[in-house]
């Protein structure tokens, strides 16, 4: 489903040296996987995922996608992939502030000219099913790090993605919410969603289906 | 249709979530505006009052030019005037200025039968007699004149004037401030018999170039002066506009200072906006959504404040007087007696405010945002 070939990020730091965030990845991730990149910190973890989900574009080595080459993609095409097909989750949670939780959830159906009203339902849904159905109306402000934490899932539940890249999703809250998370990828791989996770939590690689490991920029 | 109701939608939610920010560049907008809006409103209410005056006067207006000026005419040549083929009315006039007490006001001379029709007298009568005066309301108002009153002038103490009649005008510069009597008391308070300061002359239309080869046969030897409609509608203009390059240098000035206090208030929050753009695109936002965004906010906003802006200035206008900017496009305020200040809110420079606005803050937030909207979201979110 997911297929990289040579793919290369490097930034030039100077005019003297450049930094290889990854070199030379060749990964592929079947449909349907729970796939876990793990690593020490500045291995590239970030920096591998941002390119497969198409939020960063490398520069060497393509990306493909149900077998497309989406590499030469051009900026819309990248962003309707985006909005169809892919979900992301952050470390630190990237909710608009001042916004209430339901609001940021249903923020993505705000272009697709979808009504109030049925943004509002299925924003209290998703929010329902991650526990949080009496904290429709809290600004990210007045939740906690979990709970902001799972209303970044339901937002990236909203446009029903197939692929789910979750980019250390668990580092920044408690133990028990980090086991709730879990369970809830755990879950939508079964109803047939991709999920990539990058993460130092070594209780993912127990769900997980493939485990890859990255040192330097490479997956050894 | 949907989707850009939506985007209109949360633009208004936008603006309210970021209040300092709408605030700040709403003020903005309304300093740049004000100003303009009500100095147009005013120039325009002069233009206006002007064309009345002299569309409801005469066709020609003969002087006697010295120095350069107008100057006072002599009456002796009235008949010959009369006589020319074309002419169907010659009145002569006196105009000038007089302190009436503290209060200078205008002094117009000029027999009852060839009052203009734009004067009505609201109570009283016309002067009839030796010595009575019909007075502008302001004027009167300011004095608390009634019918009967007595009053001297500073020029000629021994002179007694008999109010008899008051009078409003459509042309309401003029009108407030002014004193109408009869051509022949006009001439005994400046103390000047058998001119004046000028001749109106009627005519039948399509004559005038033969009747100026006429009045010049009959005054070649005389430096005079024959002025017609267009003319005088310029003098009048120029006298009003006097100061009108003044306000310009000032708003000039103003300007200057609003437009960068614009650019920065509307580049408020912008590392924030930035991550919220970030944020936006990566879950599937198009560019050219984010930017209807944008550009939906500024339009709400130079609306709000262009509104604002244009009821500020029918209030200053109405509500007072012009109160310093009308001192820039009626020279001698100072030295009138209180009048309501003509203006005319017309609907094309409240537009074009509008626009102004509009192009305002769009300059001060698309290109920050068309940039950010176009950069990978990764290095927006960071
Ligand atoms: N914008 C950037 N400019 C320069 N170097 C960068 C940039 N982004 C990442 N890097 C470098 O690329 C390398 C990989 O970074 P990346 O964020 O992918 O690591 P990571 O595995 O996600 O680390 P962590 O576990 O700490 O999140 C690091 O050495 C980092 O310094
Ligand atoms: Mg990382």
């Amino acid at each position: 489903m997911i297929r990289t070939e040579h793919l290369c990020k490097s930034y030039s730091h100077s005019s003297q040296y450049e930094i290889r965030a990854i070199y030379d990845i060749n990964v592929t991730i079947p449909k349907n996987s729970f796939v876990v990149f793990n690593g020490p910190s500045g291995s590239g973890k970030t920096t591998l995922l941002n390119i497969m989900g198409t939020l960063d574009r490398p520069t060497a080595g393509k990306v493909f996608l149900y077998g497309e080459e989406i590499t030469p993609f051009s900026d819309i095409a990248l962003a309707r992939l985006r909005r169809e097909k892919i979900g992301f989750i952050f470390q630190d949670f990237h909710l608009i502030p001042r916004l209430t939780s339901w609001e940021n959830v249903a923020y993505p159906l705000v272009p697709r000219g979808i009504g109030y009203k049925e943004r509002f339902e299925r924003a209290r849904l998703l929010l329902e099913k991650m526990g949080l159905g009496d904290r429709l109306d809290h600004t990210s402000e007045e939740l906690s790090g979990g709970q902001q934490q799972r209303v970044a899932i339901a937002r990236a539940l909203i446009n029903n993605p197939e692929i789910i890249i979750a980019d250390e999703p668990t580092s920044n809250i408690d133990e028990e919410t980090s086991v709730q998370i879990r369970e809830l990828l755990d879950e939508l791989k079964v109803r047939g969603v991709t999920i990539l996770v990058a993460t130092h939590d070594a209780m993912f690689e127990k769900v997980a289906d493939v485990v890859f490991k990255m040192k330097n920029g490479r997956i050894e | 249709m949907n989707r850009h109701l939506n985007l209109l939608f949360l633009a208004t939610e936008n603006l309210l979530r970021h209040k300092a920010k709408t605030v700040v560049v709403c003020l903005c907008l309304i300093a740049i505006l004000s100003p303009f809006i009500t100095a147009i409103a005013i120039s325009e209410g002069v233009r206006e009052q002007s064309l009345i005056s002299v569309n409801a006067g005469a066709d020609l207006y003969l002087t006697y030019d010295e120095f350069g000026r107008n100057s006072a005419i002599p009456l002796k040549y009235l008949d010959e005037i009369k006589k020319i083929f074309g002419v169907t009315k010659a009145i002569p006039r006196i105009i000038g200025r007089g302190f009436l007490q503290n209060k200078l006001a205008v002094i117009v001379g000029i027999d009852k039968e060839d009052l203009p029709v734009s004067v009505s007298c609201i109570s009283g009568r016309i002067f009839d007699n030796a010595n009575e005066v019909v007075v502008g309301h302001e004027l009167a108002k300011h004095f608390r004149l009634n019918l009967g009153d007595q009053f001297s002038m500073r020029c000629q103490q021994r002179k007694v004037f008999t109010v008899v009649g008051f009078f409003s005008s459509d042309s309401s510069i003029w009108g407030a401030s002014m004193i109408f009597m009869s051509f022949r008391d006009a001439g005994e308070l400046f103390g000047k018999q058998d001119v004046a300061t000028d001749i109106q002359i009627y005519t039948l239309p399509g004559h005038n170039s033969e009747i100026a080869t006429d009045v010049y046969d009959i005054f070649q030897h005389e430096a005079y002066r024959l002025q017609d409609k267009q003319m005088v509608e310029l003098y009048v203009k120029k006298g009003f506009m006097l100061k009108e390059g003044i306000f310009s240098a000032l708003y000039v000035v103003s300007f200057a200072l609003g437009v960068p206090a614009i650019l920065v208030a509307s580049g408020f929050g912008l590392s924030e906006r930035k991550r919220e753009i970030g944020i936006m695109k990566a879950t599937g936002w198009q560019t050219l959504e984010v930017l209807e965004l944008i550009s939906m906010e500024q339009l709400l906003i130079s609306f709000l404040g262009a509104t604002i802006a244009i009821v500020l200035s029918i209030l200053w206008v109405k509500g007072f007087n012009g109160t310093f900017i009308a001192q820039f496009f009626i020279a001698e305020i100072t030295m009138l007696p209180k009048f309501t200040l003509p203006a005319r809110f017309l609907p094309l420079p409240c537009l074009l405010s509008f626009f102004f606005a509009f192009l305002l803050t769009m300059v001060g937030s698309v290109y920050s945002s068309w940039r950010a909207s176009t950069t990978s979201p990764v290095v927006l979110m960071k």
